[in-house]
């Protein structure tokens, strides 16, 4: 029993070396399948222990650290959200991938997730950290230089941010593992051993470190080049669970010093502050990447932005500081990681058969792939909040959440979020799946079938814990330790309202019975053919493709002129070009190839160096 | 036990068949109605029935697919279950579980199931509506979120009957100084909800030939026109119940639905067609400040 943390951790990588080095066809798929597949089983043998025995954990001694993993109720539910989205991933990648790369880093990244999840001391946690930075950056690395930079660059600023929190802790503190530092800052809210400037100081790096990974505004800007040039495969993995290791971080300042920051930044009009500034951050991401995504040209891109936004929905959540808005927002990760994961294998399957990622390009597919249009569809029923889906289900508790958690404003920017959440997903539907098919993808096939078994795994699960919400917030109820939402399987009851997802399905199949009892009363259709369709007396040619997929949202660009001058990407990139030019200079001034010129800088050094007192 | 689940059924099929006709019903009033405002004489009142009839006994329908053809069953269907979970006057249905939330997401489901439709036409006058629809939305969802919002944190709770009841005891929502606010906003809001001007935007007969409806013909329509029918008197019995005090009966609940529905009519009658952009800048100015006073005060 006590190799079961390692062996759920480390499985992975092991597959992920074994793929690179026996790099042939059949052989890396099946390592790596069953790679992926290993922790998700051993997740769920290990789930009936945790619950009748606690949390396990498992310590090794390395050079006197003593690094601990601990599977409790809170790791179970992160790393088996990751294992199900690394599952799947796994299958896309079947389809996808052709080389061992791809396999050895996506599968690293896997195990660092797991292990980010599971880590129960600073040590492992930022080693585990960065070695999934590193390997979702080597994937980015093999498609784009640039986008890979721009990655790189805000990973190491959060790394270098969490590094100094950790060591300001380390030192008031003496220790890494997580009990006795939430022990040691519950006890500082009487001694008073660190000040309140340090207090807040190792918080706003944490809120650095995290808020990098998670993508929340304004360090979001790596997500949308770092997700769309990659293997959309693996994109289901990193937006659907790799993300959610910043989202963990958030969740994890609570345990570790939230009666600390309680104390040293007060509340806000019966807020906690702290809190309430995580839950603006998350409004703010919501709103800002919503419209972005609307806005996109790229199916990539919009998925991407649409990701940064839906994690926005996840630390509003837990920013509300509410247990309601916890449960609301750990079933959020949830659901989002099955339908981004779902949404990042439809847009891998699109890719892989018609090899176009624009708007402009796609069309008409629904009736070349209608199995992936099917899995697309619940994707977006999900994604937009239609009743009997998870999405709705998580989506429901947060807004009973903010509204009772008496954040109004909050609760506005959900439904300003969820109404452009409708938006770029039936825009996505009409551009691609719809309309007139551009003519280069008259040949173009379903997608071939480890990809479908990826997708349909998703998919059900979008189906059955949206009618059965209740198997998940009874996790939740368990995890949160106190019952916080009532009811059974198929109803939830919050102290204010209630959502009983089987009645509404049942209700819908009922509404859909009379509508389609109606619809085959009526005469047969005859079949017709896209192009016949009414235009005002112009006939419609094959040559003409009147499809409207560029600037579909023209209108509400127009009417944001204003606001989309400013961009925080534009900011950074000239930043960094203000920088580059800058070092230009620098080394054009001093290294100018003149031996005298090198001659005072090395006695100006020692002159100063003598100055200090060093020689 | 039994006798209970064969009064639910009864009720459930005689408040459809009722909602139905009364939609319709609405329908000809909004066309008389609009008729009279213009000095027009107008069709009478029970034209809408006579054309949905005649719609559905054509002999022959065309067909862009099976979406196109799903897309309005899903509308008329999702329209169907929102109005099931409404309370109306005293018949209470399946709105013991009914959430404010899951209504208010229910009362879009139906748009969705038309747009899915329009789409899979490949009309380009239909995506121009789905266009236009969906901004309105975008446009319309904060005001509508904050009204909704106000609401929810005056009286305490989302449930639809616990609304109703609480009106009962304390007044009408109106009543409240800062609920007025809120029923303004939601009032602008339900000028789109309904598709009516100044935000007809989605149909815009003169621009885009009726938009995402263009291409419907036959059965698919007259499907179409029996969800709007169900969506409106559905919307209009959301109205009553969120911000009039519910009804004790079909008869109140009438008179109240009426009432709202005649505001909407002389609003649509002399205001013109924003455009998309001039609509989303609106919403966000007027209605967003009104409704986050509203929320403020309320909170």
């Amino acid at each position: 029993m006590n190799m079961m943390i390692p062996l759920i951790l480390f499985t992975p990588l092991i597959a992920g070396v074994l793929t690179w080095v026996l790099n042939f066809r059949g052989v890396r798929e099946l390592i790596g399948t069953l790679g992926a597949l290993t922790p998700l089983v051993l997740l769920a043998k290990i789930y009936p222990t945790l619950m009748s025995d606690g949390p396990i954990t498992y310590t090794i001694t390395v050079s006197g650290f003593a690094i601990t993993f601990r599977l409790g109720t809170l790791n179970w539910y992160f790393a088996t959200i990751a294992s199900l989205v690394g599952v799947a991933m796994a299958f896309g990648m079947i389809s996808t991938s052709r080389n061992g790369y791809d396999w050895l880093f996506a599968l690293m990244s896997y195990t660092g997730v797991l292990g980010v999840f599971l880590s129960w001391d600073f040590i492992s946690f930022f080693l585990l950290w960065e070695l999934m930075t590193f390997a979702s950056f080597m994937m980015v690395l093999k498609r784009s230089r640039h986008e890979s930079l721009k990655y790189f660059v805000l990973s190491v600023i959060g790394a270098y941010s969490m590094l100094l929190a950790i060591s300001i802790l380390y030192a008031k503190t003496g220790a890494l593992d997580f009990t006795t530092i939430g022990r040691y800052l519950y006890a500082n809210v009487m001694l008073g051993s660190m000040g309140r400037g340090e207090i807040i100081l190792v918080f706003v790096l944490f809120l650095t470190a995290f808020g990098v990974k998670a993508g929340a505004f304004p360090l979001h800007v790596w997500a949308p080049g770092a997700y769309s040039e990659n293997d959309q495969s693996y994109t289901a993995f990193f937006s659907g669970a790799l993300s959610k290791a910043g989202v963990y971080g958030f969740l994890l300042l609570y345990p570790l010093m939230g009666t600390e920051l309680y104390y040293a930044l007060g509340t806000f009009h019966n807020h906690l502050t702290f809190a309430y500034i995580i839950s603006w951050i998350g409004a703010v991401t919501v709103v800002v990447a919503s419209f972005l995504a609307v806005l996109q040209e790229d199916m990539r891109k919009l998925f991407a932005y649409s990701s940064v936004g839906q994690v926005g929905y996840i630390l509003l959540a837990f920013g509300l500081g509410t247990s309601l808005g916890l449960a609301g927002g750990l079933f959020h990760v949830l659901s989002h990681a099955i339908f981004k994961g779902l949404f990042w294998l439809v847009t891998a399957a699109i890719i892989l058969q018609t090899g176009k990622t624009r708007f402009e390009d796609l069309g008409g597919l629904a009736e070349k792939m209608p199995i992936t249009f099917a899995m697309a569809l619940i994707a977006v029923l999900s994604l937009a909040g239609i009743p009997p889906m998870a999405g709705f289900a998580s989506k429901w508790l947060i807004y009973e959440a903010a509204i009772s958690a008496h954040m109004p404003l909050v609760a506005g920017a959900i439904f300003l979020g969820s109404g452009l959440a409708f938006a770029y997903v039936v825009r996505f539907l009409y551009a691609v799946w719809f309309g007139q098919r551009p003519s280069d993808l008259e040949n173009v096939k379903e997608a071939p079938l480890p990809l479908i078994i990826g997708m349909a795994i998703l998919a059900i699960l979008n189906v059955v814990f949206g009618i059965a919400p209740g198997l998940v917030t009874k996790y939740i109820n368990v995890l949160l330790g106190n019952p916080v939402i009532a009811g059974n399987y198929y109803k939830l009851v919050t102290p204010t309202g209630t959502y009983n997802a089987l009645s509404v399905t049942l209700i819908l199949i009922v509404g859909l019975a009379i509508a389609g009892l109606i619809y085959l009363y009526g005469a047969n259709a005859r079949r017709i053919p896209v192009t016949d369709t009414y235009q005002s007396g112009n006939p419609v040619t094959d040559e003409f493709n009147l499809s409207m997929r560029r600037n579909f949202y023209r209108p509400l660009a127009e009417a944001l002129g204003f606001w989309l001058r400013y961009s925080f990407d534009r900011f950074y990139e000239r930043l960094a070009s203000i920088g580059e030019d800058f070092g230009d200079w620098l080394r054009k001034g001093f290294y100018n190839g003149n031996v005298q010129a090198y001659a005072w800088y090395l006695t100006i050094v020692l002159i100063i160096l003598a100055l200090w007192g060093v020689l | 036990m039994i006798n209970a689940n064969w009064k639910i059924i009864i009720e459930t099929i005689g408040m459809l068949i009722y909602a139905t006709f009364m939609g319709f019903i609405f329908m000809g009033i909004e066309r008389k109605v609009m008729a009279r405002i213009q000095r027009r004489i107008g069709p009478p009142i029970y034209q809408p029935i006579i054309d949905t009839l005649k719609l559905l006994g054509k002999k022959e329908s065309v067909s862009h697919g099976f979406i196109y053809d799903f897309g309005p069953v899903f509308a008329l269907g999702a329209s169907i279950t929102a109005l099931l979970f409404i309370p109306i006057a005293n018949f209470q249905l399946f709105s013991s579980n009914a959430d404010l939330i899951v209504v208010a997401y229910l009362l879009e489901v139906p748009m969705l199931g038309i747009m899915l439709g329009a789409m899979s036409s490949g009309n380009p006058f239909s995506a121009l509506g789905v266009q236009r629809g969906l901004l309105t939305m975008v446009a319309m969802q904060l005001p509508y979120g904050l009204a909704i919002i106000a609401l929810v944190q005056h009286w305490g709770t989302f449930k639809l009957s616990e609304i109703v009841a609480l009106q009962q005891v304390h007044g009408w929502s109106i009543t409240v100084p800062a609920l007025i606010l809120a029923l303004i906003v939601f009032d602008i809001v339900f000028q789109a909800m309904l598709g009516l001007e100044p935000f007809d935007i989605v149909t815009a007969p003169a621009e885009i030939s009726m938009g995402p409806m263009v291409e419907y013909g036959g059965k698919h329509a007259a499907l179409l026109f029996t969800q709007h029918a169900v969506q409106l008197f559905a919307e209009t019995t959301f109205f009553t119940v969120l911000f009039l005090g519910g009804a004790s009966n079909l008869l109140e609940l009438l008179i109240k639905q009426i009432a709202v529905l005649f505001i909407a009519i002389f609003v649509a009658s002399i205001y013109p067609r924003f455009t998309v952009d001039q609509a989303a800048k609106f919403f966000w100015k007027w209605p967003t400040i009104i409704g986050i006073i509203a929320v403020l005060l309320t909170m």
